[in-house]
């Protein structure tokens, strides 16, 4: 690892440097943000596991599973958000505004569809089998608190996605200075894998 | 992108001057500097040590007397909660970390400040707001169940329980936050040349602890969330009632809890990694194997959390994996205390007020670890479980470790943070009163604990009452020597002996620019060539010429 000092760079380094630098910096924090979202998930869903095997059998007794077709349906509708939102920023990084706004709308819309469709379920669920959130005991607990995070995660993505759309309409960014977006699309991938772990966990085993 | 890809450079970023705020609010309040956010960092905790402290005055005015009345029982709990709360998430996390660390490891590792400053001044004021909280639970009928928060006591506490996990909540966000930032700026903000065998231990320390501040904080983050919304709303997860577990909030919460006892210590092994060979003038022993050993505690800390579940009902096969890899520990700690003593070995020693901290750190500390090996063997730890054993052996780490170590880096590097040194007859004064008071205040709990004397109660058997006493006595000569520490520090803010750049002779970055150093750190970010700590040889620092303070004193103008 010896580096002669010769060979290092002083005085003023140019400004793309700069940039690139910037750019990187952010991009670890978010990135580690995001590992330590991932923790809080994991830590809750560990909960669910272990008061799922706590030995009165799942669903406890009085319960019957959720609705899987349902589930998968809102679950593709998200998946395909995830879809929109990498075209989204593909047709920005090519300098396609237009294509990339459509994408992005597209993605919003999505993503509220998906928030649309777990209120349905939540509202089903409460209707027809009266499951709630603190007086199901713990199949509602864990249910309704892992999906609400996740869902909570979901609407904070579309206002931000929404944000970034008005800010990347305002020229806030650039074709090659686009950090926002690069997090917002990061962001919204992370939402969806989160998904997956939780759509595995509840509807499928 | 080029230079970026280069592992060896960094400071980009860095490499800009910004402006310095004129204005009072904008330079020591809400700053972005991260040594005006270190400093701010290490009074709000020393203040909440104050506090903190005074609880555990009260406790032990209470156990004066084995049928003491001094307060109710339930104010008694209340008391060694908040304690332990403020001492764990107030006083020691924050002084390591936001403080010390913000303060100390950019400047090692040559950067202009952290990566992320306004992240820095959040995490900084997030801080005192959870302490304020923490303690407006006094007013609403504080926590009860000691400051682990087992269930289903703590669902049974008074309203403040709910206001205890909001703030612990809010500190851990701090902390998730600072570990970030911590993490992103020594991984890509070293000077040119700081590879990561040319790091400074203490830069080591943070770079082990950032990882569990952001990881294990977040875990516990899960569990308070849990906790207040149970209590809140009635949704079940830990009351056994309902369906509910609480061994599975034990479980979550010393995912983080056993970490978080890293946290407390790793930063503190940086500290006197640094001082050693500062004041017995010779290279660390094993620079190596110090910095291997500060990562392999790090990562075997997050599989080992069941250790404290002993008694808590798990099953046998599981207990031995928890039990082996817990010794395991002593391995890498073994590591370190044996590079410190050979570091030790042969060198010219300067008894400066840090070094006796730092000496007596190795002493109490080792005491303390020992102790720790005892408890990780089940059959051991089913008898001693809940007892005074266990109080005596985390006050040997935490306050015999951690604190020792806070003191020993408070006078190394308070001529950094203000320009003049503290006043070493006073300092010893300190050093003596609390190294006495302390390990009197302690030792005898070790025996109490084996007889059988409970922790966590208001009163106990007469048979206990002796030694209670002495303990109490005791740990009033400890509080006079932490007096004379806070006098200390804020009557030498005026009357101390200017430091100079260098006061000690240390080797590593901080010491090579003016004390306090200027806003932007360094005019020209160095390069660096080896690790600092090889006294036979020149310093290994290009690029410095012109930052020395012209009156550089002669190394080590203090002690002997």
């Amino acid at each position: 690892m010896a580096i002669s000092v010769s060979q290092i760079p002083h005085g003023d380094p140019n400004v793309d440097q700069l940039y690139a630098e910037t750019r990187d910096l952010r991009l670890n924090g978010f990135l580690l943000f995001m590992v330590s979202d991932l923790v809080l998930f994991s830590s809750i869903i560990f909960a669910y596991l272990y008061l799922r095997n706590s030995g009165q059998g799942w669903p406890p007794p009085g319960f019957s599973r959720l609705d899987v077709a349902f589930a998968a349906f809102n679950s593709v509708v998200l998946f395909g958000s995830g879809v929109t939102m990498h075209f989204a920023l593909e047709n920005w990084k090519h300098g396609n505004f237009i294509k990339f706004a459509n994408w992005m709308v597209a993605t919003i819309v999505l993503g509220a569809g998906f928030l649309s469709g777990q209120g349905y379920e939540y509202w089903t669920l409460y209707q027809k089998m009266h499951v709630s959130w603190s007086g199901s005991g713990i199949f509602g607990a864990s249910f309704f608190t892992l999906t609400g995070m996740h869902g909570f995660h979901v609407f904070a993505g579309v206002i931000y996605l929404t944000v970034l759309l008005l800010q990347a309409t305002n020229g806030k960014y650039t074709q090659h200075k686009h950090f926002g977006l690069t997090a917002g699309t990061l962001y919204w991938h992370f939402v969806d894998v989160i998904w997956v772990l939780l759509f595995s966990i509840f509807y499928l085993f | 992108m080029a230079v970026a890809a280069a592992p060896t450079h960094g400071g980009g970023v860095a490499d800009h001057i910004h402006p310095e705020p004129h204005s009072f609010i904008r330079r020591y309040i809400f700053s972005i500097d991260h040594k005006i956010i270190g400093i701010q960092y290490i009074v709000t905790a020393f203040l909440f040590m104050v506090m903190g402290g005074l609880l555990a005055e009260l406790i032990r005015v209470q156990l004066m007397n084995h049928s003491g009345t001094f307060v109710k029982p339930d104010t008694f709990n209340e008391l060694y909660s908040i304690h332990g709360s403020t001492m764990v998430w107030l006083v020691i996390i924050p002084l390591l970390t936001g403080g010390f660390g913000n303060f100390v490891f950019p400047l090692q590792i040559g950067a202009r400040d952290v990566a992320f400053p306004w992240l820095n001044m959040l995490s900084f004021w997030i801080f005192p707001v959870a302490g304020l909280m923490l303690y407006s639970s006094f007013l609403m009928g504080a926590p009860v169940a000691g400051w682990t928060e087992y269930p289903p006591m703590s669902l049974l506490g008074g309203p403040g329980t709910s206001m205890w996990a909001a703030a612990i909540f809010l500190i851990g966000v701090s902390s998730t936050l600072t570990g970030i930032n911590f993490l992103v700026t020594i991984l890509k903000m070293r000077a040119p040349g700081m590879t990561f065998t040319r790091m400074p231990l203490f830069v080591w320390g943070q770079l082990a602890t950032a990882p569990l501040l952001m990881i294990a904080t977040t875990a516990l983050g899960a569990a308070l969330a849990a906790l207040f919304i149970e209590r809140q709303f009635g949704v079940p997860f830990f009351d056994p009632t309902r369906g509910g577990s609480p061994v599975l909030w034990q479980h979550m919460f010393w995912f983080y809890s056993h970490p978080a006892v890293y946290i407390m210590i790793l930063p503190a092994f940086g500290m006197i990694s640094e001082i050693f060979p500062t004041f017995a003038r010779k290279p660390i022993f094993g620079y190596k194997m110090i910095a291997f050993s500060t990562v392999a505690i790090a990562l075997l800390s997050f599989m080992v959390w069941a250790h404290h579940m002993f008694t808590s009902g798990m099953a046998p096969f599981l207990q031995l994996p928890f039990m082996i890899l817990t010794m395991f520990i002593a391995i890498p700690t073994g590591i370190k205390i044996f590079s410190w003593v050979a570091t030790l070995w042969g060198g010219k020693i300067h008894l400066t007020t840090s070094m006796m901290f730092a000496i007596g750190f190795i002493a109490t500390f080792t005491f303390g670890g020992l102790t720790g090996v005892y408890l990780s063997a089940v059959p051991f730890d089913l008898h001693a479980h809940g007892t005074y054993f266990i109080v005596a052996h985390l006050h040997y780490v935490l306050v015999g470790g951690s604190l020792m170590a806070i003191f020993a880096g408070m006078y190394f590097w308070y001529p950094k943070m203000s320009g003049r040194i503290m006043n070493e007859f006073w300092g010893k004064v300190h050093f003596w009163l609390f190294f006495i008071g302390f390990n009197a205040t302690f030792i005898p709990m070790h025996w109490l604990g084996l007889l059988g004397m409970p922790r966590r109660v208001a009163v106990y058997d007469p048979q206990f009452q002796f030694w209670n006493q002495f303990a109490s006595i005791s740990s009033f000569v400890m509080t006079a020597g932490i007096l004379v520490f806070f006098i200390n520090a804020i009557v030498s803010l005026r009357t101390g002996k200017k430091a100079g750049a260098n006061p000690w002779g240390a080797r590593t970055l901080e010491w090579q620019i003016s004390s306090p150093p200027p806003y932007y750190n360094f005019k020209k970010v160095p390069a660096v060539l080896a690790a600092p700590y090889d006294f036979a040889e020149p310093l290994p620092y290009r690029g410095l010429e012109g930052e020395l303070d012209p009156n550089v004193p002669a190394p080590v103008a203090a002690g002997h």
